[in-house]
This record gives C-alpha cells, structure tokens and sequence, in this order.
C-alpha cells in the first residue's frame, strides 16, 4: 500500500496529537460561505453528545482560493456569550490540510482515512462542506452506531417523492439485488465509518480511477457491504445544500453515477454472484414523513427525448439491448397508451443489458452510458405519470416494488453476464 | 538461297539462345519469387486470420466502430479476416515488385524503384483513411447521442452531416498526402465547404427571413411557455 502523502507541518501536527477517539472529515474547495457552519454545527455535536472523548476536525482541501481553510480554522461554536449545558473536556483540534492526487472528492477522502489511521480514530465521519441542514444531532447520529460496533452508517435522507430518481431506479435498487443489503441512499455523500473501515479502504488500489473523481460514495458503501463490514443507516432528516453546477448536466451525472456501479459490478463478481435476496438493515434515528408540494416535472420533453432515442438510437441501443428486450422498448415507444407506461420488468432488463453490456465493452463506456439517458427518461416520466396522486409512503412502496424485480431478475443478469 | 536461310534461322536459333541463357536466370529468379510471394502471402494471411482474433482484435474493431465502416462499405466479414486478407495482398504486392525487379529490365528497375518509394505515401495514406473513418464513426456517433439527449428533433441529420464532413476532409487529405491532383483537392475542398456556408448564410439569411424569425420567436416563446423540471436526479 502506497503511503498518502500529507505535508511536514501536518503530520507533526498528528504526532503532537497522539491518539483520538473521534474524527469528522470535511473535503472542500472554495466553500467559505458555507463550511463555517458545517464546522460549528460538528463542534456542537461533540460538545452536546461525546464530551468524554478527544475529537479532531479535518478539513482537507482541494486548493480553494476563496480562504475556506482560513474559515475552518477560525470558526468556533462557543463564544463568551454561549451557555453550554455540556462542555468538551479537551478542546476539538483542526486540522487543515491541502490534499494530494487527483483532484475530486475522492482524493479529498483518502486524505482524510489516512489521518484517521495515523490518529487511531475509533469512530469517523465525512460530511459535505455546502451543507446547510447539518444539525449536531447528524454526529450522533453517523458516530453513534460507530461505537456501538457498527463498521459502516449510512445517510437516510427526508426527501421529496420525486427527488433522486437516479437513486430511486438504479442505483437503490441494483446495489440492494446486487450485495443483498438495503441501503436506501447508497451515494448519500455523509457517512459514518470505523477506523477499521478506514484503513481497510486504504488497503484498495483505487485511488488513481474514478474513484478519486466522482465515484467515492457509491464506492464507499459497496466496499463495507461486500467485504463483510457491519453496515446500518441512519435518519438525518433533510439534506439541504447548495445548487449543483448547473453545468452538469443529466447525462454526465448518470454516466458518473452508473460507471461507478457498473465498475463496481465487475471487481465484486465473486460476490455477488453468491448473493440471493435482500435484508434490511438497522436504522437509528426516528424517521419521518414529508410534505407534499408540487414539483415541476415536463413529462412531455422526457416522453419526446426517449420517443427520438427509440426513433435515432437504434444502431447503438441494439449493441446494448438484448433483441427481445428492444423489441419491447421499441414497442413501448410506439405505444399511444394513456397514461404512458414504461413497464418496470422492462426498465430492470434495460438496466441489466447495460451492465453487461458495459461490462463487455461493446462500445466506448462514455457513449454507451450516454445512451441510456433517453431510457432512463422514459422510465421516469413513466414513474411521475403514474405516481402523480400518490402519497410519500405509496411512492415507497412502488420503489420497494422495483427493488424487488430487480432481485426476482438477477437470474437474468448472472446468466447473460457469464 | 537454301544456305542463306539456314544461317538466318541459325543465327537467328543461336541469338535466342544467348538471350535466352542471359535472361532465363533472371525469369526463373521471377518465377521463384512470386512462388514465395504466394506462400507467404498465404502464411501471413493464415497466421493473422488466427491470432487477431485471440488478441481481441474484432472486439476492438467493434468498440471503435471500424465493424460498422467496413459493413457500411459491404464487407461482412469480421474485421481480423479483413485485416489477414490486406496483409496478405500487400505481401504478394512486395514480392510481385520484387518479382519484377529480378528480370532487371531498365523498366523493371525504375518501376521497383519508384513503386517502392511511394510506398510509404500509400501506407500514410491508408492509415489517415482508416484513422479518419474510425474518428468521423465515433463522433457522428457522439453527435447523434448529444443531440437525441438535447431532444433536437433532426439528430441523425446533423450527425450525418458531421460525418460526411469528416469523411470528405479526411479523404481530402489522403489524396493530398498521396499527391493525387494536389491543387484541384484543395480547391474542390475549399469551394465545396465555402460554397455550402456561403449558401446556408444565404438561403437562412435572405430566402429564410421569415423563416428565421419565427423559428427565433418560437424558442423564445417555448422558453418562456415551458416549465423546467425541478427534478433531482441524485
């Protein structure tokens, strides 16, 4: 294993630390307006729900312009003013640090394992830097299960019925028929770990790929689920923060998100192979519903975009597709059924053809993957049409119902995979 | 007159002879050439027919849409046999040149000479076509995935159209390098593409008025008509 390099003022600082019990790590770059919070609120958490125990805050940044490490090293949740009803024995320490590699989330993190293995941390964390609904309850809520003698927690995020519908209809679904675990939100983005866990993801030759750019959360899960790791979620509430670069677009997050899966799928053959069915797993905090406040959705573009990839798409769909899983997806296309219905067996098969055919290298990965957003947003207009008038817990369920299929159809996936 | 004749056939008889020893080396020589020539343009063809194949060579040729080219153009055989056959020929080629080189005629010479200093335009040549096709597949194939995505209703127009634009500028190109009518290709090539924008400039800017303003007026209206979606995806 490659030692990660940290600079000479950084692991002094370590040495002078000795050993922690907890640690919260916080990527950043150019996030001043926002990490400030985040920082105090983690601040809070430990005063309010660990104050026996020697905690560290690291920041580890990507290089931010703005004075983001200037931010974390001055923000403190005590001021003279502040009551406190529980006090921090020793005081939280910072540390900030640049990191190394290549630039993304995921170089961030193992910056940030690498420090809580110097350190001994018995429970660690990593939250967003833009969060604005971080509360200190959330570090509770991610170390807790941690000292329990969980390895691995998970974010259960309160969301809208028709947020995450990348999540809702891959990447949900297939991890759960894929490792046999149900994780709700397998690339939340705030997680809770062991030290254990940490040092065992340094172990992993990953951190020159994708893994390092964008593909660290669903990485993340997938390793503490597959290697054996004892895994649980926990209930956060809302997950507010700032708006995504509006520059990424639809098809580079559903490239992102499915080749990190897909990749996945490939370096855990052997295991889950093995896997049948799916159990649930325990879940802290006291879950709760949400409002239901109308979302603009233009069904009528997404219907017209998957209607012109069944029209233009062909040559290249039929690369992926197995030819009876096109003819449906083709007839689906010229359908005038009211509403419009993309069927979810259909949607499973599509999901599976693309994996494998990913997998095989039919064409370059990028393009292949591009390929399917017309599909994927057929299903979702097929999903917001027929889910218009239902409730939060009635859209679970349907959720739970494509879940299912996708674990009834697993046959179907190991065999055209081998 | 009977002796005169006999010494015209005999001499002519001996003349033969003596060219024919001079030169019945040299044709043997050829012969044993393009007999060589054959066996190992079949061997080449063989060996390579059996090892691309096992290197991925077809999958390769599948992923970077060379398979799709050659079926456009016919070709229905995988691309590894293909690839065998044109190695095959372009040994026969090598040793046919060194066929004729052997008979050591003056025309022969000059013919092996030239043929084997061209030979590097042509294999350059060949490569910026095959290069050219597998770059102009992979981005119609861009394009067309782009544009279906954006939700632009003449998608497969606009990818042909870069692919045949690619197309045309890559061939262009081959029969520049290979010398072939230099100056009218690169007149052909800059009236063809000069002429087509000057017309589209003309034919949207002038005929298209109208044409134009309302299509400018009918995005603007959808852009303010139609609801975005508030969808998260993540």
């Amino acid at each position: 294993m490659k030692a990660v390099p940290l600079p000479e003022s950084v692991a002094r600082r370590l040495d002078e630390l000795g050993e922690v019990d907890l640690l919260v790590g916080i990527p950043s770059f150019n996030n001043a307006t926002t990490i400030g919070h985040v920082v105090r609120a983690a601040t809070a958490g430990f005063a309010k729900y660990f104050p026996q125990r020697r905690a560290v805050i690291v920041n580890s940044d990507g290089g931010s312009t703005d004075g983001t490490p200037d931010v974390v090293s001055s923000s403190e949740f005590a001021t003279p003013d502040t009551i406190l009803v529980s006090h921090q024995l020793t005081p939280v320490q910072k540390i900030v640090t640049p990191y190394h590699g290549i630039p993304g989330k995921g170089s961030a993190f193992r910056t940030i394992f690498a420090i809580a293995e110097r350190l001994g941390a018995k429970a660690c964390a990593v939250v967003d830097s833009d969060l604005r609904s971080i509360t200190p309850e959330w570090m509770q809520l991610l170390l807790g299960p941690v000292l329990q003698g969980f390895d691995f927690v998970s974010p259960l995020y309160l969301r809208h019925k028709y947020d995450g519908t990348i999540t809702n209809s891959i990447v949900y679904p297939l991890t759960r028929a894929l490792y046999g675990r149900e994780v709700r939100q397998p690339i939340g983005g705030d997680f809770g770990f062991s030290g254990r866990l940490a040092s065992h993801y340094l172990t992993k030759p990953v951190w020159e790929s994708n893994v390092a750019r964008f593909g660290i959360d669903i990485w993340m899960t997938t390793t503490a689920i597959a290697d054996g790791f004892k895994v649980c979620q926990a209930f956060l509430g809302a997950k507010l923060h700032n708006a995504k670069d509006p520059g990424s677009d639809l098809a580079d997050m559903l490239v992102q998100v499915a080749s990190s899966v897909f990749d996945l799928m490939s370096s855990y053959r052997e295991r889950w192979a093995q896997v049948g069915g799916a159990e649930p797993v325990p879940l802290f905090g006291f879950p709760h519903g949400v409002g239901l406040e109308p979302v603009n959705v233009n069904v009528e573009r997404m219907l017209g975009i998957f209607r012109g990839g069944a029209r233009d798409l062909h040559e290249i769909w039929e690369k992926a597709l197995a030819p009876e899983t096109l003819a449906t997806v083709l007839e689906v296309a010229s359908s005038s059924r009211e509403p419009f219905l993309f069927p979810e067996p259909l949607w499973v098969r599509v999901v599976y053809d693309f994996a494998v055919a990913y997998h095989r290298r039919v064409m370059p990965g990028e393009q292949l993957l591009r390929s399917l957003v017309p599909l994927y947003l057929g299903r979702t207009a097929s999903f917001v049409l027929g889910t218009a008038g239902s409730s939060s817990d009635e859209v679970e369920a349907i959720i739970q119902g494509l879940a299912d299929e996708y674990v009834r159809q697993k046959t179907y996936l190991s065999e055209r995979w081998a | 007159m009977k002796e005169v004749l006999d010494e015209v056939v005999r001499k002519t008889l001996s003349g033969f002879n003596e060219r024919l020893e001079a030169f019945g080396p040299n044709l043997l020589a050829m012969l044993v050439i393009l007999a060589v020539g054959v066996l190992a343009a079949l061997a080449v063809r063989v060996v390579v027919r059996l090892l691309l194949p096992r290197v991925g060579f077809d999958r390769f040729a599948a992923r970077a849409g060379l398979t799709v080219v050659l079926q456009k153009g016919g070709i229905t055989s995988p691309p590894s046999s293909v690839m065998a056959v044109a190695l095959a020929w372009a040994v026969l080629g090598v040793f046919v040149l060194l066929a004729v080189g052997a008979l050591n005629l003056e025309i022969a010479m000059d013919l092996v000479s030239r043929s084997f200093s061209y030979l590097p335009q042509l294999l350059i040549g060949a490569a910026i076509l095959v290069l050219g096709s597998l770059v102009s597949a992979f981005l119609r194939r861009s394009v067309l995935i782009a544009a279906v995505n954006a939700g632009l209703p003449s998608a497969r127009l606009l990818a042909g159209g870069v692919h045949t634009a690619l197309m045309i500028l890559f061939v262009a190109m081959a029969l520049e390098h290979l010398g072939v009518g230099r100056h009218i290709i690169l007149a052909s090539f800059t009236i063809l593409f000069g002429g087509v924008v000057f017309a589209l400039a003309l034919a949207f800017g002038l005929a298209g008025r109208d044409l134009a303003r309302e299509f400018l007026e009918r995005v603007a209206r959808r852009r303010e008509e139609k609801p975005g979606d508030d969808l998260r995806h993540l």
